[in-house]
């Protein structure tokens, strides 16, 4: 049976090869075990979202009340729209410490530059992801986050209004732009993001993955042509992945069934409250993993060259995700891994891990002056880690690198 | 060391940012959530329906499911508590036209399904105590918590026959069944959360056992 | 490529193995219960296939009422002392006089198939594809039988019943039209959906 089928489709080598055999470096630490949780949550979140969308009414009249219907009526309604808040949650914690991974051991240079993109291109669809589904509950921080991020569009110069007027298909947010976002996020953005990973997983698998030293090990390579320093993914990864599994579901559940809300940073104490249009909260938050990118934001007040502050914000929003695109090219060190490299690579990490979370803190809070001007000195420190990395590269003395895998 | 630095700058940060009082004018009174007892809940219904439901709404919940919930015999509850003839499965919404309400009360009651999960449950139980007569205001009254309240103080018959000891008990059953019927999957979700953490406590140990099995190999 | 060798413990592994797998696949299982429980109709749902009570004291001897009920046309006929007697007399043309291959509650094992004399509560569905039965209460000749006793005949495939809803032999319904649970709280209140005591 197995022979009729691999002799038509080669089921068992792309299982050896891609699965149980598939030959990763033996020196893995725990930092690699966030790639796996991420596929686990993608499915969890595809198979939740399914089901809430079944009993979910795209319509501005009923969204709020089809999410109570989901909450009360459904059968283990409420179980799914946790699991599904919390994994939205989940997925931005796991894609920061994957991506701070891939930063740390230089795992997106030269070979892995299109695996690094891959991985980017899905973080970018996460944070669309993440935006649309924040809409769909209709509540008042629905509304006016999306009356928020969508009149960011009309601080474009000359077409701006125009093309906001054209995402919203109306002049305000109303059930119309709810009906697209709605699309978006159940159809078009998850078909993408397959798509996606499925493209950076077959591109990590040809490679091979880096690790912790950032020794390329497959220039030692046994008469298979199987590098010296791997082991087969079954049984040693597998085993670590789903130990760090039950590790993930113990914190994930833990959440899930005693702070679902997590303190109104899953579920936003506002949004309980249906939209309103004609009255804003006191307080729009993004979510928490949007606020390092908002605190930026907000820290452009001034216009320069004729542009406005609000344009120049939204510019350097933007930048702040598009600009880990360009890090293969920044990095102009001779060595992968922050273990090798000089004291201002470790620095500049540092200071971009140090802003990153400062300014995820200051997205949150109300501005006051003073924290305005942290927001533009920690904005500043978390450009320069990128900005300057070809000349601090460069200057800085590195470590050798071993040929193979210490012991 | 570098997450300890991060937690001073966000306490520094607090010390700068000093915060409005928690409650409107005042400060918070002390209230601790209980949803477990079934016979606080079934108080805290009767008032709600004999003082509130007039005006607020539970659009979001059905008659049903709160009795079923709070353990009240369907018979028994049919009788008292659904006035209007409505089936025990239909929501419990409210006659109260809007054109009406703005015409008699200036303003359309809010439904309060979710009350508890857009206001904290202690700010509901100090809103409900701190209406003080002020002469000034339409119905004569007005609140600490929330400031030129366009709601009248429909619980003063209460608030003058009982003691105070009482009528506190009066609001916090009040202020627990609007917590439950917010959220009203979460004393089945804590239980079968009980379940879930042993189950998965004892799969990672398992877990563990078998990944040290194999890690003991490569070193 | 370092590869697994053979441990010290070998049983010690396998049990290992073999507990995780078996307890990853109890989780598995415990995991499908939510989403399976999800399909199940809805509180809403319920609330809107709730029981249906209906006052039958202005029904007419063979006047019939039609009453939804979870979707589906409920049939309540008040039949004629007249027809009540043809009930035993043309057993002999039924497919299953008794209802024993039939849907229906305990309760209405006999002839009249409902709990009240007189009275009989019919799911207006035919057995054979879904079709609704038309109500002929007339008596004698009629264009589908010669000897008509009263009852329903199917326009989609001709499928005749007799007035509490009993199949004919030699037509394509297979068994008799259901009867919904019911009862009668009081004289002529009539509760569709309920098992309750009359």
């Amino acid at each position: 049976m197995l022979q009729w089928i691999n002799s038509r489709f080669p089921i068992t080598d792309l299982v050896e090869r891609h699965l149980s055999k598939y030959p990763a470096p033996t020196n893995l630490n725990f930092w690699y075990l966030f790639g796996f949780l991420l596929i686990i949550v993608l499915v969890m979140q595809i198979l939740t979202g399914l089901w809430l969308m079944m009993n979910y009414t795209n319509t501005a009249e009923e969204a709020f009340s089809s999410v109570e219907y989901i909450m009360r009526d459904v059968e283990y309604g409420w179980l799914l729209r946790y699991l599904h808040a919390a994994g939205a949650s989940a997925f931005f914690v796991l894609i920061y410490l994957h991506m701070f991974r891939g930063m740390m051991y230089g795992s997106y240079q030269k070979p892995r530059e299109l695996i690094w993109l891959g991985g980017w291109v899905t973080y970018v669809l996460l944070c669309a992801e993440g935006f649309t589904g924040y809409v769909l509950p209709w509540g008042q921080m629905s509304f006016w986050a999306a009356q928020v991020i969508i009149s960011l569009l009309g601080s474009i110069p000359f077409i701006g209004e125009d093309l906001a007027t054209w995402v919203r298909g109306d002049y305000l947010i109303s059930g119309i732009t709810l009906s697209r976002l709605f699309a978006f996020h159940v159809v078009l953005l998850p078909i993408m993001l397959i798509a996606v990973v499925f493209f950076h997983i077959l591109a990590l698998h040809e490679i091979g993955s880096n690790n912790p030293d950032g020794i390329d090990i497959k220039k030692h390579v046994d008469d298979d042509g199987v590098p010296l320093d791997s082991k087969p993914f079954y049984p040693y990864d597998i085993t670590h992945d789903v130990y760090a599994l039950g590790v993930f579901l113990i914190f994930f559940c833990a959440i899930v069934f005693f702070f679902p809300g997590g303190g109104g940073y899953i579920l936003e104490t506002v949004n309980f409250e249906p939209a309103n249009p004609l009255s804003t909260p006191e307080h729009i938050v993004p979510s928490w993993y949007y606020t390092p990118y908002y605190a930026m934001l907000r820290a452009v007040d001034f216009s320069l060259f004729g542009l406005t502050a609000k344009f120049l914000g939204f510019v350097t929003m933007a930048a702040g995700i598009a600009i880990f695109a360009a890090l293969p090219w920044l990095d102009r060190s001779p060595v992968k891994s922050i273990r090798y490299k000089g004291i201002y690579s470790k620095i500049f990490l540092a200071g971009f891990v140090v802003s990153f979370f400062v300014l995820g803190y200051l997205g949150l809070v109300p501005p006051t002056e003073i924290k305005n001007i942290l927001a533009k000195v920690f904005t500043i420190i978390y450009f320069s880690y990128f900005l300057l990395m070809p000349i601090y590269t460069r200057l800085e003395k590195c470590k050798p690198v071993p040929e193979r895998v210490p012991t | 060391m570098k997450f300890f630095s991060f937690f001073l700058l966000i306490l520094a940060f607090n010390i700068f940012g000093a915060d409005e009082f928690s409650c409107g004018s005042i400060e918070c009174d002390d209230f601790t959530v209980n949803i477990s007892n079934n016979a606080e809940l079934q108080s805290g219904l009767s008032t709600y329906m004999n003082y509130c439901y007039g005006c607020h709404s539970l659009q979001y919940s059905r008659y049903k499911r709160v009795a079923e919930d709070l353990d009240i015999p369907i018979d028994l509850y049919i009788e008292n508590l659904i006035y209007d003839g409505s089936k025990p499965g239909e929501l419990m919404k409210i006659s109260l036209s809007k054109e009406d309400a703005i015409n008699w009360l200036g303003a359309y009651p809010p439904d309060l399904t979710l009350e508890a999960r857009v206001r904290k449950p202690e700010w509901i139980y100090t809103y409900l105590r701190s209406y003080y007569l002020d002469s000034s205001r339409p119905y004569g009254v007005n609140n600490l918590v929330y400031k030129n309240v366009s709601m009248p103080h429909v619980l003063e018959d209460l608030q003058t026959s009982l003691t105070e000891e009482d009528f506190d008990r009066v609001i916090s059953d009040l202020t627990n069944f609007l917590v439950y019927v917010s959220d009203p999957s979460a004393r089945e979700r804590k239980q079968m959360g009980v379940y879930v953490l042993l189950f998965l406590l004892l799969f990672t140990s398992f877990a563990f056992l078998l990944y040290r099995e194999y890690k003991k190999e490569l070193k | 490529m370092v590869q697994p060798i053979s441990p010290p413990n070998p049983g010690r592994r396998k049990f290992l193995s073999l507990i995780t797998g078996f307890m990853a696949s109890v989780g598995a299982v415990f995991l499908a219960i939510p989403f399976l429980s999800a399909f199940k109709p809805s509180a809403r749902a319920e609330a809107a296939g709730a029981p249906v009570q209906v006052d039958i004291s202005s029904l007419v001897p063979g006047q019939m009422k039609v009453v939804e009920w979870r979707g589906k046309p409920i049939f309540v006929v008040k039949m004629t002392e007249n027809t009540v007697k043809l009930l035993s007399s043309n057993l002999d043309r039924l497919a299953d006089p008794n209802g024993a291959n039939s849907v229906q509650p305990d309760y209405v094992e006999n002839q009249i198939r409902s709990r009240k004399q007189g009275v009989a509560v019919i799911t207006g569905v035919c057995t054979h594809l879904g079709c609704s039965p038309k109500y002929y209460p007339e008596t004698g000749s009629v264009a589908f039988d010669s000897d008509w006793q009263g009852g329903f005949f199917c326009p989609c495939h001709g499928s005749k019943f007799d007035m509490v809803g009993r199949v004919y032999a030699g037509v394509p319904a297979p068994t008799n039209m259901d009867v919904p649970p019911h009862y009668f709280p009081k004289d002529n209140i009539l509760v569709i959906g309920l098992d309750g005591v009359s």
